[in-house]
């Protein structure tokens, strides 16, 4: 657990003690990280389906395997489709802005900008594992009640995150996380101008690999609230995937058993 | 009214919902049953095409009908072994020409040992593919006597459905890098029209081989290099590029070169002119807000026809002309030296599940064009899709001597 816990326990007393009471916002934003991520190298199974108007109009299951960069300490993702069929066995690679798309039936590998998606309402860097705490500068802004994906009040840290570099996927983030427990509850991303682009509730919270981690994200577009993605996540393993086998040239090769 | 007023107290006591509309998506969500898909070794569709051409001149339209089995078969039989098989069979039916016949094409046909992690052989036929461009890949060294049957010329079909090559490869893999070497020997004279031949003789006519070195230079600069020879050729060296010049942007170069006689020289067995010639195919793929990707790219055959070739093949003798088209066509060459090639994909095009996807193909030496555009809607296991064509130019051009000047096909897939 305990793992992951001790780190984010020792995070809050660090900054706390640094701080005074209260602990620094990017203390409480890489608590979050690290209740959101394993700490170690894994794969699980993302379900997403998309509603238009209260009506599924899509649905897609995918299988992420992600490990941190020792360098970065940000995720490298390799993202497998099983569904639909149409789409089945095609691949994504994610490491950082580097992103690719390979098609098994043409042996294409493609490579894709950041504003390319191949899912819907969600960006690429939305079904992968992003530590916020690398790429974003947070701010307390507010210690106040919301409510959660489950109608809940829950005392929060409002954080406001501010990209630190510009090839990150949002430009600025309001999170609010559980004061309590470090859980993040909820989040709204926006552009560089200020627009809402989308909301996300982390919920469903269960046991997985050890600590208990938000097994669902409720996102809502920014622009048409009727638009609506849940991402669901099951088969959390631990599994390793060898430094060679995050890059272009091995997209041809990726079976796993 | 005391009650109410409790009430409303306890109202505007308690945090907010941001709004209504979130605890509406949350309520959505509550109601959401998913069951996670699992993957499968197989991936099997079939198709039915109905296409109506329009030739050139006065003559009536032709109308035909396509019926497509397409198979892939990819399975770790035992750890480290893995065994790949991908199979296509188009069964055509045109009505009023000569030739109506069934074509099966052996995609490909493989076994994969990967003795460790970072070690890996292949042995059987494989696609193997090379290039970072769109519309022409100089690099693509294997793809020579590919296609056996096209039933469109949309590029990625031209990918999809396409002969291996029968070779023996092995790879090497580290952090932010690979070294790959293959061997793919000669096994037939010539090539094989019988409708379920496996067709070694298209693209196993010579010897031939290729290595293939990428790695890392910096997190934006990853070069692909390559190295390919064989009987009765001199080594091309080829070079794929990729950048990223913005967070909407992707910039790609393709280049390949070294000596070798013009296309012209080899398909009219003209003297020997044989002279270090490069070719390029270069461009940028641009992705708007609302998802629609647009990629313009620049090619050039340095092999192929310059402006005063071109116009005198044309003017010349039939039979040459033909014999040129044919032998650049069986290379997927170009036959002139300059081309644009300009491509969009809108995903959810104003529907959702509907795709638009358009290409024009502009020869720039004789300023012919061929367009084409495609409407696809999708459901979970259903593609249905409409295509059409249109070939413009002056009489013996690039695109104006292709047979049909307007195309129009129908398309259904299904998904098993």
């Amino acid at each position: 657990m305990k793992f992951n816990r001790l780190i984010a326990g020792i995070l809050l007393i660090a900054s706390a003690g640094a701080a005074g009471a209260a602990p620094s916002a990017q203390a409480i934003l890489a608590a979050s990280d690290a209740i959101r991520n394993p700490g170690k190298p894994f794969a699980l199974t993302v379900t997403l389906v998309e509603y238009r108007n209260a009506r599924q109009v899509d649905g897609n299951t995918l299988t992420v395997y992600s490990k941190a960069d020792a360098n970065s300490g940000q995720f490298r993702s390799l993202i497998r489709f099983v569904a639909p069929a149409r789409d089945a066995n095609k691949l994504m690679l994610k490491s950082g802005n580097d992103l690719w798309f390979f098609d098994p039936s043409s042996k294409a590998s493609i490579r894709l900008s950041p504003q390319q998606r191949l899912l819907g309402q969600a960006a690429n860097g939305d079904v992968v594992t992003v530590n916020l705490a690398k790429d974003y500068q947070a701010q307390l802004a507010a210690e106040e009640n919301v409510l959660d994906g489950d109608r809940q009040s829950r005392r929060c840290y409002k954080l406001a995150l501010a990209a630190v570099s510009p090839d990150v996927t949002y430009h600025h983030i309001e999170m609010w996380i559980d004061a309590s427990n470090s859980r993040p509850v909820k989040a709204r991303f926006y552009t560089e101008s200020g627009q809402l682009l989308k909301t996300a509730y982390y919920r469903r919270y269960q046991a997985q690999l050890g600590v208990e981690r938000p097994t669902e994200t409720v996102i809502i577009d920014g622009l048409d609230p009727n638009w609506v993605t849940v991402m669901r996540y099951s088969d959390y393993v631990w599994r390793d995937v060898p430094e060679a086998w995050l890059q272009r040239d091995y997209l041809p090769r990726f079976k796993p058993e | 009214m005391r009650i109410l007023a409790l009430f409303l107290l306890a109202a505007m006591s308690s945090p907010a919902l941001a709004d209504d509309a979130d605890a509406a998506a949350l309520l959505l969500a509550d109601k959401t049953t998913m069951t996670a898909e699992q993957s499968s070794d197989w991936h099997v569709y079939v198709e039915a095409a109905a296409r109506e051409a329009r030739e050139r001149g006065a003559n009536p339209s032709l109308h035909g009908t396509r019926t497509s089995i397409d198979a892939r078969f990819d399975q770790t039989f035992a750890p480290g072994w893995r065994a790949v098989f991908a199979d296509r069979l188009d069964m055509n039916r045109m009505n009023g020409v000569s030739g109506n016949q069934d074509i099966n094409t052996l995609k490909e046909a493989y076994l994969s040992w990967q003795a460790q992690p970072d070690r890996i052989a292949d042995l059987g036929r494989i696609n193997a593919r090379n290039g970072v461009a769109f519309g022409y890949n100089p690099t693509d060294y294997f793809r020579s006597g590919a296609l056996r049957s096209i039933v469109s010329l949309d590029p990625a079909s031209l990918r999809e459905n396409r002969l291996g090559s029968a070779m023996l490869r092995g790879q090497a893999l580290w952090n932010g890098g690979s070294l790959t070497a293959l061997y793919s020997p000669k096994l037939a004279d010539k090539p094989s029209n019988a409708d379920f031949s496996p067709d070694f003789g298209a693209t196993n006519q010579r010897d031939r081989w290729q290595i293939a070195l990428s790695d890392k230079l910096s997190e934006a600069l990853n070069p692909q290099w390559l190295l390919s020879g064989g009987a009765g050729q001199s080594p091309q060296l080829g070079l794929n590029l990729t950048a990223l010049p913005s967070d909407a942007t992707v910039a790609y170069f393709e280049w390949s070169g070294g000596r070798a006689p013009s296309l012209a020289a080899q398909a009219l067995m003209s003297p020997d002119d044989t002279a270090f010639r490069s070719r390029v195919s270069s461009g940028l793929t641009y992705t708007t807000p609302n998802n629609i990707s647009f990629t313009a790219e620049y090619e050039y055959n340095g092999a192929g026809l310059h402006e005063a070739g071109w116009n005198a093949l044309r003017r010349g003798r039939p039979a040459a002309y033909a014999l040129y088209r044919n032998f650049v066509a069986n290379l997927q060459e170009l036959p002139t030296r300059d081309n644009l090639f300009l491509y969009a994909v809108w995903q959810d095009a104003l529907v959702k599940n509907l795709d638009l996807t358009a290409m024009v193909r502009h020869d720039l030496v004789d300023h012919s064009r061929l367009q084409w555009l495609e409407m696809r809607y999708h459901w979970t296991r259903v593609d249905v899709a409409l295509q059409t064509q249109l070939d413009t130019g002056q009489p013996g051009s690039n695109y104006g001597a292709l047979p049909d000047r307007r195309l129009w096909q129908a398309v259904a897939r299904y998904f098993f």
